[in-house]
């Protein structure tokens, strides 16, 4: 008998031990899953994504993570914005079953490649970065969007419709240069139909690139020909700086503007003080100052964690609003998902889910308040975009500045 | 006219760089019938170098010799790992991949040390904003530089390969590289100049390139390798003449139908160039039919 109660004391001492292990605790982390550019041309979406993402959970790892659960980046894998590799790392990441809810590849090509397989896996999924529609409302806005994927992204909707409202009201003959990918040419096509919408004598003359031309003497001489009085250009930012520098060289100095991808670090460096003038909208809650206390404390916590580098900035006072598009934004996204699932009290799909769909008023970096219902599943809305100018500092540095409409 | 000139001459200008390219394929060619095909990684090398050097505060003029020092060194090592041994065998095409891969590999290791980010490129020659007035046309001096440095380097390949002694002993190596070697040729140095030389070529045509573009990635040049082949296909392969000629013509012809007809046809009209002159004159307008002993 002795000897039984001894052996049953032992068997609970090493239950308790091997709980308190670290394999133990491992299991216990709530998992979070992405796929993004963490390297290639375009990573200043994806690295930028990640940084997003890791400050997030830091924080609410600090904080003492989820009813005492730790939180984990359990998979941070590289698709290099290429739409293949988003694939074969998605299923990776989705034969890994404790991963619980997933950050979108950063970007409309790889997400658009991917969501019918997370759709189709159900585990609670955040676009940060990609604007095409059809990540979320594959079959239009007016049929309900996918039940697990929701979007933290400036959409090309709304994005087109702020830009085509500004076109259309101080520009007659407007040319539109995109590049030829789902986010130009759906960007380009929703631009034209603001610009309609809001003044339909107003004429838009459409032109496109590929991503890395080297030249686009021709756009430019298109444009030209056409005496357009305003261009805007759909697109990334290092294409933008060619542009911008053909722009230089035809002597074409109509008002230009750029979409919020095109307006980034690799603009600014390629096209230097030409860049100086070029307009665009941008999170309107970020380029305000004061910053809110919420955004301040992520800006504090990136710049302790970064310092002033690429996303940030130069200037440590001053961040620069492309950082709220694309680590504010994914920062948002795991803050979304990790409050849903704090909500939910479980980590099964559909209780995240659901407690997803009654998000209402949650803080955010690019969008201020971030609501989501079973219906609306995009948080961003035009009203969050403001029209910004690029300035130069006395220090010298590029940086955005609020424009008065 | 003035939407047409400007055409022809932006197109003129990049076309001249495509020519640059095709003499540097031409040259691998006249001396082991192969091309390079990672010569559009010697270009983002020698691009993303000097913008790299210029970027610590050396100054351009380095900066473009030094970039162009390291590719010559490529230009060493690629005909030795790369050509060489797929040459030992007779009748491998194995040079294609292994030209191929060795620009893969030259990618891959600048974005590990470098990142992969586009680099901002120092303006070499002129500036943006310095023009010249020609016929009452405001033509970018940047552009007129490529042009000129450009013609200039083909003239001046042209006249070495024609009227010195090393020209002789290429074109010797070139047309028969047995009877090469039973004279004495230094055929190996002479082979392994070739590469440095197109590798050199190559790594100017991306200077001249990236200073238009104003960034440069690991990316970088290949879109202009394949320009540069058509260029080669299209004048004649071998032909420094050619070369020059299908340049500008594909430059040319690229912005013409991009202004007139489509930009989104800018690039495709290359290629269906190349179909239309293999199929129609294999051998290019200047290039000679090859003639083989039954």
């Amino acid at each position: 008998m002795t000897s039984s109660k001894s052996y049953s004391s032992l068997t609970l001492i090493a239950a308790a031990l091997l709980l308190a292990s670290p394999v133990a605790s491992a299991q216990q982390t709530i998992k979070l899953g992405m796929t993004t550019a963490l390297t290639g041309p375009f990573n200043e979406f994806g690295e930028g994504n990640r940084r997003g993402v890791v400050l997030a959970i830091d924080e609410w790892n600090k904080k003492g993570g989820i009813n005492g659960r730790k939180i984990e980046l359990a998979e941070a894998m590289d698709d290099q914005l290429v739409p293949d590799k988003a694939v074969q790392n998605m299923r990776r990441i989705l034969d890994n079953k404790e991963i619980v809810a997933i950050i979108a590849p950063a970007g409309s090509g790889p997400s658009l490649a991917t969501m019918d397989m997370l759709e189709a896996d159900g585990r609670p999924t955040c676009n940060p970065l990609a604007q095409s529609p059809s990540v979320i409302y594959p079959k239009g806005k007016e049929q309900p969007p996918r039940k697990n994927v929701v979007s933290m992204a400036i959409t090309n909707e709304s994005e087109a419709n702020r830009l085509g409202q500004i076109l259309g009201k101080q520009y007659k003959n407007i040319g539109v240069i995109h590049e030829s990918t789902a986010y130009g040419v759906t960007g380009a096509e929703l631009v034209k139909k603001s610009i309609a919408a809001t003044n339909p004598a107003a004429k838009v003359q459409i032109e496109s690139y590929n991503q890395r031309s080297q030249d686009m003497t021709s756009q430019v001489a298109r444009l030209q020909r056409s005496q357009v009085d305003a261009i805007l250009v759909v697109g990334l930012g290092a294409d933008f700086a060619v542009i911008r520098k053909n722009m230089s060289r035809a002597n074409v100095k109509v008002p230009l503007f750029g979409s919020t991808g095109a307006v980034t670090a690799p603009y600014l460096e390629g096209a230097g003080d030409l860049a100086i003038g070029t307009r665009s909208v941008s999170p309107d809650a970020f380029g305000k100052r004061p910053l809110s206390a919420y955004a301040q404390n992520f800006v504090d916590q990136y710049r302790a964690a970064h310092g002033t580098d690429r996303w940030y900035g130069s200037d440590a006072a001053n961040p620069q609003i492309s950082m709220a598009a694309i680590v504010g934004n994914a920062y948002d996204c795991a803050v979304v998902l990790l409050d849903a699932i704090r909500r939910a009290g479980s980590t099964e799909p559909a209780a995240v889910i659901a407690a997803l769909n009654q998000t209402k008023g949650l803080a955010g970096i690019a969008v201020p308040s971030i609501t989501l219902t079973a219906q609306i599943h995009e948080a961003f809305k035009p009203e969050d975009l403001g029209l910004f100018e690029i300035n130069k500092s006395a220090a010298g540095a590029l940086y955005l500045k609020p424009v008065v409409e | 006219m003035d939407f047409f000139l400007s055409l022809v001459i932006a197109g003129a200008c990049v076309g001249s760089v495509y020519a640059l390219v095709a003499v540097g394929l031409n040259l691998t060619f006249w001396t082991t019938k192969t091309l390079n095909f990672g010569q559009g990684a010697v270009m983002m090398l020698c691009a993303i170098s000097t913008a790299l050097l210029t970027a610590q505060g050396i100054s351009n003029g380095v900066g473009v010799i030094a970039g162009v020092t390291i590719v010559a060194l490529v230009g060493v090592i690629v005909e030795r790992i790369a050509v060489r041994p797929a040459l030992k065998t007779a009748g491998s095409m194995g040079w294609v991949i292994a030209t191929l891969g060795f620009g893969i590999l030259l990618q891959g290791i600048t974005s590990k040390f470098f990142g992969s980010q586009a680099i901002p490129f120092p303006e070499v020659l002129f500036t943006v904003q310095d023009v010249i007035d020609i016929g009452g046309q405001n033509i970018s001096l940047q552009y007129v530089s490529i042009f000129v440095v450009s013609i200039l380097i083909i003239v001046v390949l042209e006249g070495l390969t024609r009227y010195t002694v090393l020209g002789t002993a290429i074109r010797g190596t070139a047309q028969d590289m047995e009877l090469a070697i039973v004279q004495g040729l230094p055929v190996n140095l002479i082979v392994s100049g070739s590469f440095v030389l197109s590798s050199i070529l190559a790594g100017i045509a991306g200077i001249l390139t990236a200073q238009i573009s104003g960034t440069v990635d690991p990316a970088f040049g290949f879109e202009l390798v394949l320009m540069g082949f058509v260029a080669a296909v299209l004048g004649g392969m071998g032909s420094s003449a050619g070369a020059l000629i299908g340049g500008i013509i594909v430059g040319i012809i690229g912005k013409l139908v991009g202004g007139y007809i489509s930009t989104a046809a800018e690039h495709g009209i290359a290629f269906a160039l190349l179909i239309m002159m293999l199929a129609l004159r294999p051998e290019g307008f200047f290039g000679r039919a090859e003639v083989t002993k039954a």
